[in-house]
């Protein structure tokens, strides 16, 4: 379906989207506003998953769906209208320092972060000597600010792997990076195989978890988040994520378990294999071959006094 | 919280999207985009697509770290709060803080603070609906304030239509403000209990802020009077002032009874009357009639909220109650941010909270002062100024409600050319694609 090039009823539906939208406000035409939208489709439509049976009543709904106010807005100031431009200040100005602050949590980065993603709104890089404002890509599915701090957020994340990769020898040095022990691989077969049977029951375990349960243990146990952080996300009261999170821990557990049994472990080597963590295991081995060498170096000390006996007899 | 054998750590970090998911199997393979993360931050997406980012997140935490960014600490709401008075304000709660809220097993200052504060807020809320009179009595009379004058019974004429004999009439006072105006004429007990009744040709004031403040201000009467008087308001008996110059106090008792009006239709007015003599000065409460008044009301679609939202709007209104001026809605600007919705009378430059609702708020539209505001759970209210006060819809057809997620608000002006502003037709959509329409500003819907 094209916005632009409907008649009948699905013009009626273009027209009440443009009035929806109040884009007239800063000098988008009716036309303009029907291609963005004809934009947006296409690239949500013709996407893999979303291209079959997608009828006319379905992208209709879609567009009547979206932030058609925000989008007006973000795409008059994408191109370059003074007053959506004033708009867009007046509302957001104040909040995109507080989302940086927020982000980066030191006064001097958030007002860099802040600074940098207004140049990038405004489009002061220029591609092909055309102004291209980064707000073309914003297309209405959620609300304006939170798309902000989404890119905000992508913006801090980026950088910060920038400056990682560009840490210096000397701040390596001063974090005790050449120190880093080489991982240390198995010491034998029988450690391996065990490895590779705990993964292979682990990951299948995993596996059969569904995104939601997935997403809930890699948050918490993974990224250290909060409750109150993992139930905001997925729209849920703290004490149900707890719950989650228990249940999960349980049920993982014996998952595993079930895993390695049929993997033609006994129980008790299940339960053994699970409890013992493969770094831990790793260092053990360590420090049994430090022993190793030490008890060796004071039986050949002791070898000759035997021979010297045995000498003597 | 249970722990999870250390092999789940080493295989959750291990796990990667490009590993997991093979070629070819969707699009969760592809980072999503800054509008699905932030669609999927804020619960509009579908449940398919979702699923397909939950899927992504699952195995990706870079993005899983944008989205925890990305999503708003739940105190952080504004930078920068105008007023100081206000009583809900927004502000920073640190991380650190946040984070060990439960698992320092013990409750956080803030926490409790607001609690307390909220439970202050709901004691006085409750005393200030249940005993308004003595709140009234506390009041100082104000000598040029205008209101209409009860007549000793005696003295005063006598209607002779009216069922009650012995009803007096409000006659006009000899009040020497000069802007002040007055219309004395009181109608019959079961006339002045319906407000429907109007009669033909009366000029109905649409509600305003400062109109609101005389449904408490100077309502002393006799008190052999006061309880025919009080609980029949009426548009005859509305007395007009010019005063606005009231204290702090006065400003929270107007807010009050803008919470205890917010059904009223416009033409609506209590009667307020002073009697001059000291010795039978009797306050008498202005809302009981009122709210009286409001429970005979079956036909309005809006319905008024719970106690803990009145309390709440109280103190919205509290904090909101602006002269006048300041409330003009041409430099009215709105916006949302954290679920609660904010106004800013200084094009931006300064933030206040205007609601917060049970479920967060997602969407609003604002005509000219009619404010309306959405969010989920088929949140839906609407202020008629500015946001000064609000009143919760809940659109229904054939006992069908509004449930879902409100996600857009559209208000039209129906006859835009005309001088004479008349209803707005109001469009909301859901997240399910519903389309609710009401025009005659909400009292009736159509679901299309």
């Amino acid at each position: 379906m094209q916005i632009s090039a409907q008649s009948g009823h699905g013009a009626d539906i273009a027209t009440a989207l443009y009035i929806r939208s109040g884009a007239a406000a800063y000098d988008v035409s009716a036309e303009q506003f029907a291609a963005i939208l004809d934009e947006i489709l296409r690239k949500y439509f013709d996407s893999a998953h979303n291209s079959a049976h997608a009828s006319a009543e379905q992208k209709a709904d879609f567009c009547a769906g979206l932030r058609l106010e925000e989008l007006a807005l973000a795409r008059a100031c994408a191109g370059g209208n003074e007053r959506a431009w004033q708009d867009f200040i007046s509302r957001y100005r104040h909040k995109l320092h507080g989302m940086a602050l927020h982000i980066t949590r030191d006064g001097a980065h958030a007002a860099e972060l802040a600074d940098s993603l207004f140049a990038d709104l405004y489009g002061v890089n220029a591609r092909d000597g055309v102004r291209r404002s980064k707000l073309v890509f914003y297309i209405g599915r959620g609300s304006l600010e939170g798309w902000l701090r989404t890119v905000m957020a992508q913006e801090f994340i980026n950088r910060y792997r920038k400056q990682k990769r560009m840490v210096s020898l000397e701040e390596q040095t001063e974090e005790g990076m050449q120190f880093a022990a080489a991982v240390a691989e198995p010491a034998c077969a029988s450690d391996r195989t065990s490895d590779q049977r705990l993964e292979a029951a682990t990951d299948e375990a995993l596996a059969e978890l569904s995104p939601e349960d997935r997403f809930t243990l890699a948050s918490y146990y993974l990224d250290g988040r909060t409750l109150a952080e993992i139930a905001r996300t997925l729209g849920l009261h703290e004490s149900s994520v707890s719950r989650r999170l228990d249940r999960l821990a349980a049920g993982l557990r014996k998952r595993i378990l079930a895993g390695l049994r049929m993997q033609g472990m006994s129980h008790a080597q299940a339960a053994e294999a699970l409890e013992t963590d493969v770094r831990d295991l790793r260092l053990n081995l360590r420090s049994r071959l430090m022993q190793d060498s030490g008890a060796k170096t004071f039986h050949e000390g002791k070898v000759p006094a035997q021979d010297a006996g045995k000498g003597s007899n | 919280m249970s722990e999870v054998p250390k092999i789940v750590y080493d295989r959750l970090r291990a796990a990667r999207p490009e590993r997991a998911l093979p070629e070819g199997t969707g699009p969760e393979r592809a980072h999503p985009d800054a509008d699905l993360l932030t669609a999927f931050a804020e619960q509009a997406l579908s449940v398919t697509e979702r699923d397909g980012v939950l899927k992504h997140l699952a195995l990706c935490g870079d993005c899983r770290e944008v989205v925890a960014l990305a999503i708003p600490a739940a105190d952080i709401v504004a930078t920068k709060i105008a007023t100081e008075t206000e009583a809900v304000r927004a502000t920073p709660t640190p991380v650190k803080a946040q984070r060990n809220w439960l698992t320092a097993s013990k409750l956080a200052w803030p926490s409790l603070r607001w609690a307390a504060l909220a439970a202050g807020v709901a004691v006085v809320a409750s005393v200030l609906l249940v005993h308004p009179g003595k709140l009234n009595r506390a009041m100082p009379p104000s000598a040029n304030r205008q209101v209409a004058t009860i007549a000793p019974p005696a003295s005063g004429p006598q209607i002779a239509s009216s069922p009650i004999e012995s009803s007096p009439i409000a006659s006009s006072s000899t009040d020497q403000s000069a802007a002040s105006t007055k219309i004395g004429e009181a109608r019959p007990k079961s006339e002045l209990r319906l407000p429907k009744k109007l009669k033909a040709g009366q000029v109905m004031t649409p509600p305003h802020q400062a109109d609101l403040g005389r449904l408490i201000a100077d309502n002393k009467k006799d008190s052999s009077q006061a309880d025919k008087l009080s609980a029949a308001p009426s548009a005859g008996a509305s007395a007009f002032d010019a005063q606005t110059d009231r204290g702090a106090t006065e400003t929270v008792e107007v807010s009050a009874a803008a919470v205890a009006v917010e059904v009223a239709p416009s033409g609506e007015r209590s009667l307020t009357a002073r009697n001059e003599t000291p010795a039978i000065e009797k306050a008498k409460p202005a809302l009981q009639g009122i709210e009286a008044n409001e429970q005979q009301k079956t036909e309005t679609a809006v319905i008024s909220g719970s106690a803990r939202l009145q309390a709440r709007n109280v103190m919205s209104a509290a904090k909101l109650a602006l002269p006048a001026s300041q409330t003009s809605a041409r430099n009215v600007t709105w916006t949302i941010t954290a679920g609660v919705l904010q106004r800013s009378l200084d094009s931006g430059q300064s933030w206040q909270n205007a609601l917060r609702a049970d479920h967060p708020l997602l969407c609003y539209a604002s005509h000219d002062e009619d404010v309306w505001t959405g969010g989920q759970a088929g949140t839906l209210f609407h202020s008629a100024n500015s946001g000064i006060t609000w009143a919760q819809v809940r659109p229904s057809i054939k006992a069908q409600q509004l449930i879902s997620d409100v996600t857009h608000i559209d208000i039209t002006r129906i006859d835009a050319r005309s001088d004479v502003p008349g209803p707005a037709e109001i469009v909301v959509s859901t997240s399910n694609n519903e389309i609710w329409s009401s025009a005659d500003g909400g009292k009736t819907w159509e679901k299309k």
